[in-house]
């Protein structure tokens, strides 16, 4: 019979999950993924949950309680940094020994801590775990070690597709190509241009985020989301910073929000923003008041929680549209105007 | 140019000593903060940001006003926020209409920190600065010593409020103390201030309780609303468990015959979690297994709200409660708590520590 490995389908899922499916696949094992999250899972998070973490931490934990008895193992990594200089989340790395030790009756949990920043990892410590990993589901070294290159090539393929260029970038400026879902229009009618910001575990849970993109598309958006932004028009950015920004995750969003201030290519800029989430009001802060510096592309932050109703959501949403569709009309007649205008000739 | 740094309860005896070591003559000495300093903070803040960042954008504030202009403050490069306290606050100062300049003192990065103290605030030589900084641990233990000393002889005084009035002495003394040999020679003399001075009353048995948590929390009385007092009051005897020597110290870290309390507090706390997390998550977990086996009875945990590293220490503590049998209190404090709330819930725990010793 094969093994059973359990990935909660929240935080870190969103970001690795081509890696880890396809590396424990490969070994031989049968992954069970937890259902998307829905109101149960969410009630479960939120009554076992501490009740400081953040929202999605809460709903992690929701995850979890629905998979535990349905797996012989648990992975659950603890990912310190996956760079350099740059750390990530402090709860990540905590979130595996939290789990254990609130609910003592979990299955074997698989934690390796990995973390380039602090502790120096690198390649050796990577193939120390996958071997330490393997060796749980099979003993043959050879085939844990092709399916750990079998797994790296296909997230680098995945990152690859997500992650555009920066040609790419300029064609959807342009209005050449769709990165997304395609927006679904009124005849005649152009789409507008929105940045979506925030964790990818946010904007892609439908249950967190309300189902936020689907949203966009009815109401006739394009969106382009931070993850997808090509690294080195982030890194172009950062370095424009009289600090180093060194949560890694928070690059992408701070870099995000300041190239379009910056390029001014869309119509404005969502950023989602999880309640309590250190990081987040950190960037928020920042972005704020970077935009109030350069004030030309609007920004419309919203804090999501448990409490969030979709309703209210909504007529932020309608609102913040309307504005964009009437601060585009103001300056397409105020074009007009000047082009109609008499030129005086002094 | 006249400078400045966020009160830090006893630790800016340090900062004020290390500073003029390196020879900066300028030095505004912080205002201790109040409830309008912790309103004008939050009045411009992130809305769930940490409280210690609020409180020290007040103190700039105020200390602009007052006519500061180069500010002090620490940086890193961890999983904490406290890295990016300055530039946040600089964006709001800067929107705020200040003229100002940060001067950004690295505590992780102990060649870099020189360099800053070198040519950013002092002007000296490399060996000058070493020396200043070698100086401002060595003051830090002192300073560390007068506060737990106070902590413990303000309990069990006769003569109520003297304690403190000795403890004033003894900072002052360890400020304008000069030259290595003096310094060293307070580990002696304050003591015997305190034993001398201070009438004690004799043949009781208090209760003891360790205080952990993040740092500037434990240090700070403007925001822990003075526990230690509190806890004095009822005659228990008090200790912090955590300190800035945990960074710091690098003389005892060389030391091969002085096993630092930290490291042992991090290697006691691998059952429970193993990595560094940034803040003092390892040595807080660790401390209140090893207070347990040193027949404490007690132990206090506190941090700031929304605080990252200790909310997953808040997560694991009744865990580790259950498993020692050791009584922990976890507070959580803002700009927001109320004094007689806290009152309460202290006198709750120490009665519940007088019931429990009664029993055994």
């Amino acid at each position: 019979m094969k093994k059973k490995v359990g990935f909660p389908r929240a935080l870190l899922y969103y970001k690795h999950s081509v890696l880890w499916t396809t590396f424990f696949e490969e070994l031989g094992a049968e992954v069970v993924v937890s259902p998307k999250t829905d109101k149960r899972i969410k009630e479960l998070g939120i009554s076992t949950a501490p009740d400081e973490d953040c929202y999605s931490t809460k709903l992690y934990f929701g995850h979890v309680l629905v998979l535990k008895d349905k797996v012989d193992y648990l992975f659950i990594p603890r990912l310190g940094s996956d760079h350099e200089l740059n750390v990530g989340c402090p709860k990540f790395i905590a979130l595996a020994e939290v789990l254990k030790s609130i609910f003592p009756d979990l299955p074997e949990i698989i934690m390796p801590y990995f973390s380039m920043a602090k502790s120096g990892h690198g390649k050796r410590r990577l193939i120390e775990i996958i071997l330490s990993i393997g060796i749980k589901f099979t003993y043959n070294p050879f085939k844990i070690l092709r399916a750990s290159k079998r797994a790296f090539s296909a997230y680098k393929e995945h990152q690859n597709e997500l992650i555009i260029s920066e040609e790419k970038l300029l064609m959807w400026e342009n209005s050449e190509i769709s990165l997304n879902d395609t927006p679904i229009l009124e005849d005649g009618k152009e789409p507008l241009k929105i940045a979506l910001i925030g964790h990818p575990y946010v904007f892609n849970d439908e249950l967190s985020s309300l189902n936020i993109r689907k949203m966009l598309q009815l109401y006739g958006v394009d969106i382009i989301t931070s993850e997808q932004m090509p690294k080195s028009l982030i890194e172009k950015q950062m370095e424009k910073l009289d600090y180093n920004m060194y949560f890694n995750y928070s690059r992408e969003h701070l870099g995000t929000v300041m190239y379009f201030l910056e390029s001014k290519t869309v119509d404005g800029i969502l950023q989602l923003i999880i309640f309590s989430c250190g990081p987040d009001s950190i960037i928020g802060e920042m972005s704020a008041r970077y935009f109030r510096r350069n004030p030309e592309i609007p920004l419309l932050q919203l804090v999501l929680d448990e409490l969030s109703s979709e309703t209210g959501l909504k007529t932020r949403i309608e609102a913040f549209l309307d504005m964009i569709e009437r601060r585009k009309q103001t300056k397409r007649s105020e074009e007009d105007c000047h082009l109609h205008s008499p030129i005086s000739v002094h | 140019m006249s400078f400045t740094f966020p009160y830090f309860g006893s630790l800016t005896h340090v900062f004020e000593v290390v500073m003029r070591g390196v020879g900066k003559q300028d030095i505004m000495l912080p205002k201790k903060p109040s409830k309008k300093t912790a309103e004008l903070g939050s009045r411009h803040s992130p809305e769930f940001i940490c409280t210690p960042f609020k409180i020290t954008l007040g103190t700039f504030i105020e200390m602009l006003e007052e006519g500061a202009y180069e500010l002090g403050i620490g940086g890193c490069h961890s999983w904490c926020r406290f890295g990016y306290y300055w530039p946040v606050q600089k964006l709001i100062l800067e929107d705020l209409g200040y003229d100002f300049k940060f001067i950004i003192l690295d505590y992780l990065r102990p060649s870099l920190l020189l360099n800053t103290l070198r040519k950013e605030v002092g002007n000296c030589s490399l060996m000058h600065a070493i020396r200043a900084f070698q100086v401002g641990w060595i003051k830090n233990r002192y300073t560390d010593l007068v506060d737990n000393l106070l902590y413990k002889y303000r309990a069990i005084e006769l003569e109520k409020g003297l304690s403190e009035k000795i403890a004033d002495k003894a900072f002052r003394e360890i400020v304008e103390t000069k030259g290595l040999r003096n310094i060293r020679k307070l580990r002696k003399k304050i003591p015997e201030l305190f034993e001398k001075n201070i009438d004690v009353e004799k043949n009781t048995n208090p209760l003891k309780i360790g205080i952990c948590g993040e740092l500037y929390v434990v240090f700070e009385h403007s925001l822990n609303l003075d526990i230690h007092k509190k806890l004095n009051k009822l005659g228990i005897i008090v200790k912090n468990t955590v300190s800035l020597r945990s960074y710091l110290d690098i003389g005892q870290k060389i030391n091969p015959f002085n096993r630092s309390p930290y490291k042992k507090a991090v290697k006691t706390a691998k059952p429970y979690i193993e990595n560094k997390i940034g803040g003092e998550t390892l040595e807080n977990v660790g401390d209140i297994i090893l207070y347990k086996k040193k027949g404490w009875d007690g132990m206090i945990h506190l941090y700031p709200f929304t605080c990252m590293p200790e909310i997953v220490t808040r997560s694991l503590v009744p865990q580790i409660s259950r498993d020692h049998d050791m009584p922990v209190l976890s507070l959580v404090l803002d700009e927001h708590t109320g004094e007689v709330g806290l009152q309460t819930r202290i006198e709750a725990f120490a009665d519940m520590l007088k019931i429990r010793k009664e029993r055994n």
